[in-house]
C-alpha cells in the first residue's frame, strides 16, 4: 500500500442529543492511499456521506482527528482544505454560466482574468465540454450538468478529490460510461479520490480501495476482489452482490485447506484454515457464478472448470430467470437451495426437472463467525 | 459557535447583527414594560375604569371586525379563486390599493362621505348626523382590513391542489358537499392566519379610532391621550403593555399552529389544472358582493381623491391644484418619508436576508432565540414600538443620533419580519451543497453568501424590500412619537391636517403618498425585472 494521504483516526460523530439517536459514524479509522480511488461504500444511513462530509469539512467530527498528509485539518474551514467535492445533485451556481461556474474556485483563488479563461476552456475541452461555456445548467443535460460539476472540481488541481453518489442522478447506460471516464481521468491525474456509493458494482467496478461501512462502521477494508470474494460477515457477502450462503460444519482442517461437510457432500476449500477446529459450524459464500448447473446424464462429460476439491449436488429446478447474458437458477437440493448464474444461457443446460449443480471450490469462501 | 472561532469575519458579522437587534429590539420593548415600575403598574391598575373601558372596548371592537373582515375577505378570496367571474384584474387591483395607504384614510373618507358635512348625509339627504363611535369604526375597520384577510385566504386557496376537488367531485360529491368537505378544510390554515393577523392589525390600530371612535376609547388612543393630554408616559407604557399582551398571544397562537414559519405556503403556485366549474348562480353572487366591495373601496379612494383636486369639497366642486400647491410649501414631510421608507426598505431587506443566512445555515448555540427576536417585531403594535423607541432613545445619551435616523432605524427594525421569513422560506428552497460547492471551492462563509446565495434570494429580498418600503411609508404610530418638526413624516401631517380639519391638504397629501408609493414599486418592479408579487405585503 502506499503512503497514506488522508488519514481518519477513531472518528465519531452524532446527530441530536446523546441517547436519543445512535452515532452516524461511530469510531472509524481509515487510511486512504496516496493517488488512489476509494470507495466508501455501504447501505443508505451507513454514515457513508457523513464521513465524506467530514473529510470535506462540513461537519465537525465529535471526537477523532482527520490528517491530509502530515496536517491535522479539524479545525481548517472548509474552504481552505484543499478538497474539492462533487455533490450528488452537481449544485451548479443556476445563476452562472458554465464558464463562470468552473472558474468561480479560481476566481476565488485570485487568479487573472485571462490566466483563468485559458484554464477553464482547457478543463471544459478535457472533459470535453468545449463550445458549452455560455450556456446555463438549466440548458444541459444530466450528463453534461455531471461533467461540469466534475470541471468544477478538477480545475482546482485538487489534492483531495471527493465524490458523493455522483452518477445516482443518471440513467444506467450514461452512468456506465461515465464511470469508465471517470476512472480513467483518476488515474490520468492521480488524484488522490475517496467516492461514496450504495451501489457494490460500481463500488467493485472503479476502486483501488474499498470500506463497506454498516450503523457508522467500517466493516471492511480491502481492494475490490477481496471484498467480493472474501466478505467478512454474512450481511458483507449479502450486501456486495447475490450470494450463497450455506451453513457447513467443519470436518477437518489443514495447512492448506478445510474439508467442510454440506448437506451430504464434502467441500474441499484450498487455503490455510488451520486455525478452524473440527467440528465448528461456519458459513460457506459462494457467488452463484462459481456455480454450474448441468443434465444429470452428463455429469462427467462436462468437465468442471477445475477439478479438484469441487462438490456436486443433485437437485431440481424450481424456477430460471433468464437476464439475457446469463440465466439464473434457483435449484433446491435437499434443504438447501442453491442461486446458480449460468452463463451462455444458448448452450442448452435443462431448464427444469432434474439437474446437478457443480461448486468450484477455488472459489468458496469460508465465514468462520456463523453469526 | 466553533463556526464563529473558525471563521472570524463570520462570527463578528453575528456578534454585529445580534447586538444591533438587542439594542433596537429587545431594549426599547424592556423599556416600555419597565418604565412604570411595580408601584406605577399598581397605581395605574387602582387608578378606576379608564383601562378597564378599553380594553374591553379593543377586545370588542377586535371580535366584531376581525370577524366582518375575515368573513368578506374570505368570499372576495372564495370568488377569485374558485367562481368564473368576470374582470377579475380589475378586482385584484383594487385590493392592494388599501394596502399602499396609511389604514386611517378608510375613516377619513368615511367623514368626507357620511360625517356631517359629508357628500352621502349632508350634501344628498341634508342631515348632519353624530357618526363618532363603535358602528363607525367597526365599518371602517371592516372595509380597511378585509384586503389583507383577502391576500392571505386566497394565497392558500389557490395553492389547493385542484385535483384535490376533481377527486371528490368524481367520488359523486355536489358542489355544495365538495365545499364544505374539501374547499373549506384546504382554506383552514388561510382562515386561521387571517383571523390572528387581522386581530393583530385591528387591536393596534391607531389612526383609525383616532379619527372616528370618539368617546369610544380603544387602549391605542387611551395610550396616545395619556400622553398627549397629560404626559403620563408611565400610564401609557402599561397601557401599551396591555396592548402588546393582546397583539403577542394571538401572534404566538399563529406561529404555533402555523409550525412558527409556515413555510409551505410561500413559494410553488398550484399546477395549472383548472378547478371544477361552480355554479353558475354562485359565481354570479361572488360578482355581486366582489362588485359591492370593490365599489366601495373605490368609494373611499374616489372620494379621496375628488376632494384633493376641488375648492372646498362638499361644498364647491370647482377644479384645483391649490391643495397640492399647499403640499408643495409641506414638501419636506412628504421627502422625509421616501427617504427615511427607501433607507430603512434597503437596509431591513438586507439584514433580514443576511440573519436568515445565519439562523438557517449555520449551526451555533442562541439562534433559536435569535430566530424569535427576529419574527417578535410582527406581533409588536406600533404604538407600542413608538412609545418603546421615544422612552429608551429620547434621551441625551442617544443625541449624536440624527432623529431621521432613529426613525429610520425604528422602521427597519420593525418590519424584520417579513423578510426575514420570506428568505427562511427561500433558503429552504435553496440545496445546502450549492453554498458547500463554493465552500469547498474556497470561498468563506460570507463570500459565498455574497456570490451564491443572495444573487438566489433576489426574491426574498425584493419581498422585504416591497414590504419594508410600504409599511413604513403608511405608519402612524410607529412614528407619532419621535418626529420633530424637521423630521416629521407624510403620514404624521395628514393625520395632522385631518384634525385641524384641512381636508383639501390632508387629501392632496394621501392622493400624493398613494402616487410616490406607487411610483417607486414600479421602478423596483421594473428594476427587479421579475415576477414580484404585491400582495405579499399583507404577509404580517
Amino acid at each position: 500500500m502506499a503512503e497514506p494521504h488522508i488519514r481518519l483516526t477513531s472518528v465519531s460523530k452524532r446527530f441530536g442529543p446523546a441517547g436519543q439517536n445512535p452515532p452516524a459514524v461511530d469510531d472509524v479509522s481509515l487510511e486512504v492511499p496516496r493517488g488512489s480511488f476509494t470507495t466508501l461504500l455501504g447501505p443508505s444511513g451507513c454514515g457513508k456521506t457523513t464521513t465524506l462530509r467530514m473529510i470535506a469539512g462540513f461537519y465537525e467530527p465529535d471526537v477523532g482527528d482527520i490528517f491530509i498528509g502530515d496536517r491535522r485539518i479539524n479545525d481548517v474551514p472548509a474552504h481552505r482544505r484543499g478538497t474539492a467535492m462533487v455533490f450528488q445533485d452537481y449544485a451548479l451556481f443556476p445563476h452562472m454560466s458554465v464558464a463562470d461556474n468552473v472558474g468561480y474556485g479560481l476566481k476565488l483563488a485570485g487568479m487573472k482574468t485571462k490566466e483563468r479563461q485559458i484554464q477553464v476552456a482547457e478543463t471544459l475541452r478535457f472533459l470535453g465540454l468545449t463550445g458549452l461555456d455560455a450556456r446555463s445548467p438549466s440548458q444541459l443535460s444530466g450528463g453534461q450538468q455531471q461533467r461540469v460539476a466534475l470541471a468544477r472540481a478538477l480545475v482546482m488541481k485538487p489534492e483531495v478529490l471527493l465524490l458523493d453518489e455522483p452518477l445516482s442522478n443518471l440513467d444506467a447506460k450514461l452512468r456506465l460510461s461515465i464511470r469508465d471516464e471517470l476512472t480513467s481521468i483518476q488515474k490520468q491525474l492521480g488524484i488522490t479520490t475517496i467516492y461514496v456509493t450504495h451501489d457494490q458494482d460500481e463500488a467493485v467496478a472503479m476502486s483501488d480501495w474499498v470500506a463497506v461501512m454498516n450503523a457508522g462502521k467500517v466493516v471492511q477494508w480491502g481492494p475490490p476482489w477481496d471484498i467480493y470474494y472474501h466478505p467478512r460477515t454474512p450481511l458483507m457477502a449479502d450486501f456486495v452482490g447475490t450470494v450463497n450462503l450455506v451453513k457447513g460444519v467443519v470436518a477437518a482442517a489443514e495447512g492448506d485447506a478445510a474439508h467442510v461437510r454440506v448437506g451430504g457432500e464434502e467441500i474441499v476449500v484450498p487455503g490455510d484454515w488451520s486455525s478452524l477446529a473440527a467440528g465448528r459450524e461456519v458459513v460457506l459464500s459462494i457467488r452463484p457464478e462459481s456455480l454450474r448447473v448441468t443434465a444429470p446424464d452428463d455429469g462427467r462429460a462436462q468437465a468442471c472448470p477445475d477439478a479438484g476439491g469441487g462438490a456436486t449436488f443433485s437437485g431440481e429446478v424450481v424456477r430460471h430467470t433468464f437476464l439475457g447474458r446469463l440465466m439464473r437458477y434457483a435449484v433446491r437440493s435437499g434443504d438447501l437451495e442453491w442461486l446458480v448464474d449460468q452463463p451462455d444461457p444458448g448452450a442448452g443446460a435443462p431448464l427444469e426437472g432434474p439437474v446437478l449443480v457443480r461448486v468450484n471450490a477455488t472459489r468458496v469462501h469460508i465465514i468462520p463467525d456463523a453469526g | 459557535m466553533r463556526v464563529f472561532v473558525r471563521e472570524p469575519t463570520l462570527g463578528l458579522t453575528a456578534f454585529v447583527l445580534i447586538g444591533l437587534m438587542a439594542l433596537f429590539i429587545i431594549y426599547p420593548q424592556v423599556q416600555v414594560v419597565t418604565v412604570p415600575g411595580v408601584g406605577g403598574y399598581e397605581r395605574f391598575f387602582r387608578s378606576g375604569p379608564n383601562w378597564i373601558r378599553a380594553t374591553q372596548n379593543s377586545l370588542w371592537v377586535m371580535t366584531f371586525s376581525t370577524t366582518t373582515a375575515v368573513l368578506l375577505g374570505f368570499v372576495y378570496a372564495y370568488a377569485m379563486v374558485y367562481s368564473r367571474m368576470p374582470w377579475k384584474p380589475f378586482f385584484r387591483l383594487i385590493a392592494i390599493l388599501p394596502l399602499l395607504s396609511p389604514s386611517f384614510v378608510v375613516a377619513a373618507s368615511y367623514i368626507l362621505l357620511f360625517g356631517p358635512r359629508g357628500l352621502v348625509t349632508y350634501y344628498v339627504f341634508g342631515v348632519s348626523p353624530n357618526i363618532l363611535g363603535f358602528y363607525g369604526l367597526w365599518g371602517v375597520q371592516t372595509i380597511a382590513f378585509f384586503p389583507i384577510a383577502y391576500q392571505l385566504i386566497a394565497d392558500v386557496m389557490s395553492r389547493a391542489d385542484p385535483r384535490l376537488e376533481q377527486a371528490a367531485r368524481n367520488l359523486g360529491a355536489g358542489p355544495w358537499q365538495v365545499f364544505w368537505t374539501v374547499t373549506l378544510p384546504l382554506a383552514r390554515p388561510g382562515l386561521v392566519a387571517a383571523i390572528l393577523l387581522v386581530a393583530i392589525y385591528v387591536v393596534e390600530d391607531f389612526g383609525n379610532p383616532a379619527l372616528i371612535a370618539g368617546q369610544f376609547t380603544v387602549l391605542p388612543t387611551l395610550a396616545y391621550g395619556l400622553i398627549i393630554g397629560f404626559g403620563d408616559f408611565a400610564g401609557a407604557a402599561v397601557v401599551s403593555t396591555i396592548l402588546l399582551g393582546l397583539a403577542l398571544s394571538m401572534y404566538l397562537v399563529r406561529m404555533r399552529l402555523e409550525g412558527r414559519h409556515g413555510y409551505v405556503t410561500i413559494s410553488g403556485r398550484g399546477s395549472s389544472i383548472p378547478r371544477p366549474p361552480v355554479p353558475a348562480l354562485v359565481t354570479w353572487v361572488c360578482f355581486g358582493i366582489c362588485l359591492v366591495l370593490a365599489g366601495l373601496i373605490v368609494l373611499v379612494y374616489g372620494v379621496l381623491v375628488l376632494s384633493a383636486f376641488v375648492e372646498a369639497y362638499p361644498f364647491n366642486f370647482q377644479p384645483t391644484l391649490k391643495h397640492f400647491v399647499y403640499v408643495s410649501t409641506r414638501f419636506n414631510s412628504l421627502r422625509n418619508s421616501l427617504v427615511y421608507a427607501l433607507t430603512a426598505a434597503a437596509i431591513c431587506s438586507m439584514f433580514a436576508v443576511l440573519l436568515a443566512y445565519l439562523v438557517q445555515r449555520k449551526p451555533w448555540r442562541g439562534r433559536g432565540l435569535v430566530d424569535f427576536v427576529a419574527i417578535m417585531p410582527a406581533a409588536v403594535p406600533g404604538l407600542f414600538s413608538g412609545i418603546g423607541y421615544a422612552t429608551a432613545f429620547n434621551q441625551r445619551w442617544f443625541d449624536w443620533v440624527d432623529r431621521g435616523a432613529l426613525i429610520t432605524i425604528s422602521m427597519i427594525f420593525w418590519n424584520i419580519p417579513v423578510g426575514y421569513r420570506a428568505s427562511l422560506a427561500a433558503l429552504q428552497q435553496i440545496d445546502r451543497s450549492i453554498d458547500e460547492a463554493a465552500t469547498s471551492m474556497g470561498a468563506g462563509s460570507l463570500r459565498s453568501f455574497r456570490d451564491v446565495l443572495l444573487p438566489l434570494l433576489r426574491g426574498a429580498l425584493t419581498t422585504g424590500f416591497i414590504t419594508t418600503f410600504v409599511r413604513a411609508i403608511t405608519t402612524l404610530s410607529v412614528v407619532i412619537f419621535l418626529f420633530t418638526p424637521s423630521t416629521t413624516v407624510a403620514t404624521i401631517t395628514i393625520f395632522q391636517l385631518v384634525n385641524d380639519f384641512n381636508w383639501g391638504g390632508a387629501t392632496a397629501f394621501t392622493v400624493s403618498v398613494i402616487t410616490m408609493a406607487i411610483l417607486v414599486l414600479t421602478v423596483v418592479w421594473w428594476i427587479a425585472g421579475r415576477h414580484v408579487r404585491l400582495d405579499e405585503v399583507a404577509g404580517g
